[in-house]
């Protein structure tokens, strides 16, 4: 795509891959770019010339770098736990095919509630990303949230949990979360609203849920009630 | 040093923020911290500086992965991008003494890889190329200017002292610099077309 050259636009995008582009009028140019699509692809246009520096000055950080970040940032909440690597499994596949097999017709399903909860959606994602159940207990006043593998949020996001109703409408907001194993109560008039047709879908927030009242960020789960 | 695809793919396992994020996080850190530590010196010229601007430069681009589009080319561009804007924000409140090196124009190919990357589009190949060519025909003051202030994270203010002219000389050789390396380019492009 070919756009306009505006020599202005195309000036200011030189200064700020330069770094020249200093103090308030730097901030005000990275405010047009997330707020203007023209700025954003004249800018993406001029950045893939900018020049690869060569591995020559490639220097090894200190050691303490990364054991510092990995604290700070709380990764351990994302590593996978021992026994779902895949070069661990690997060696138990074939045992572990065994067993399915002798498992057939027992529930091996890893999503299991509560006896008095019933299903009454399954929520999915992109791609093999983990699949969510949503399951109503017998009272319709509790919904409890199974993930087939933990979904936690980063530390500066949440998830928040949106009731799309059968009728069309804005999103209802039900719950913010930080992971998507959890149990809420729900507010009778949000009861009645979970018939078949209806849907439910978890966004990607900022910590603290939606600040607007209506889904902000993408959309990563989403299921039919009923279906 | 790992391809573009594989810095696309930790990336984008970064931003799932799903089982195995921190494993691609790490991995990312591992292929990349040398070389963004290597730009972060060359700015801030202090290593516990640089250390800084890593350690805060990673923290935003494991906080910022999901903002990262997919479809960009250069991915670690992308990174390089967040780790040069911190440490052109940190030399602005510290006093860092600039020294040294003069850009002589093989400086140029000692500090960037001009050749085109494996998995580069015929496009980005040849634009790498005509950058290069470019910036050979710039007035040597203007090339100087524009060396500085991307390689050492130079202001107009830095380069007048460096340079010892006046800061509007400075702020010209840089306008006119870009100016004429930009339409250089388009050139190169237009009649490529």
């Amino acid at each position: 795509m070919k756009l306009a050259r505006d020599p202005r636009l195309d000036a200011l995008c030189g200064e700020y891959l330069l770094g020249t582009l200093r103090g308030r009028a730097r901030r005000r140019f990275e405010r047009a770019l997330r707020e203007e699509p023209l700025v954003a692809a004249r800018l993406r246009h001029w950045e893939a010339l900018a020049p690869r520096y060569s591995s020559m000055i490639e220097t090894p950080p200190p050691a303490s770098a990364w054991p510092r970040l990995e604290r700070e940032l709380g990764l351990s909440r994302y590593r996978t736990p021992w026994h779902r690597r895949v070069s661990i499994w690997r060696g138990w596949a074939i045992a572990a095919t065994a067993a399915a097999l002798l498992a057939i017709g027992l529930q091996i399903l890893p999503l299991q509630h509560t006896s008095s909860f019933s299903e009454i959606a399954q929520l999915s994602g992109a791609g093999d990303a983990a699949r969510i159940s949503a399951a109503l207990s017998a009272d319709r006043r509790t919904l409890e949230l199974r993930a087939t593998r933990p979904v936690l949020a980063g530390p500066s996001q949440s998830y928040e949990l949106w009731l799309i109703p059968a009728e069309g409408g804005a999103p209802v907001s039900l719950a913010v979360l930080g992971s998507l194993d959890a149990r809420l109560a729900l507010p009778q008039a949000q009861a009645a609203r979970l018939t078949r047709g209806a849907k439910l879908a978890v966004s990607v927030e900022p910590a603290g849920g939606s600040p607007t009242g209506a889904p902000t960020g993408p959309v990563v789960f989403v299921g039919a009630i009923g279906a | 040093m790992r391809s573009d695809a594989d810095i696309k793919r930790l990336l984008l396992a970064t931003a799932a923020r799903g089982e195995g994020a921190a494993e691609a996080f790490e991995a990312l850190y591992k292929a990349c911290a040398p070389l963004l530590f290597g730009i972060a010196q060359r700015i801030v010229r202090r290593r516990e500086l640089a250390e800084e601007v890593l350690h805060d430069g990673f923290t935003r681009i494991w906080a910022a992965a999901g903002r990262f589009d997919p479809l960009a080319e250069q991915p670690l561009a992308w990174m390089a991008a967040i780790v040069r804007n911190r440490a052109l924000d940190l030399v602005a409140s510290h006093d860092v003494s600039r020294v040294d090196s003069i850009s002589e124009e093989d400086e140029l190919d000692r500090l960037f890889d001009w050749a085109p990357a494996a998995e580069d589009s015929v496009d980005a190949g040849r634009a790498s190329r005509w950058l290069r060519d470019c910036l050979g025909e710039l007035r040597p003051q203007e090339r100087q200017a524009l060396v500085l202030a991307y390689d050492r994270g130079m202001s107009h203010s830095d380069l007048a002292v460096h340079l010892a002219q006046p800061l509007g000389t400075v702020k010209t050789w840089v306008r006119r610099g870009l100016a004429n390396l930009r339409s250089c380019v388009e050139e190169c492009m237009d009649t490529a077309r």
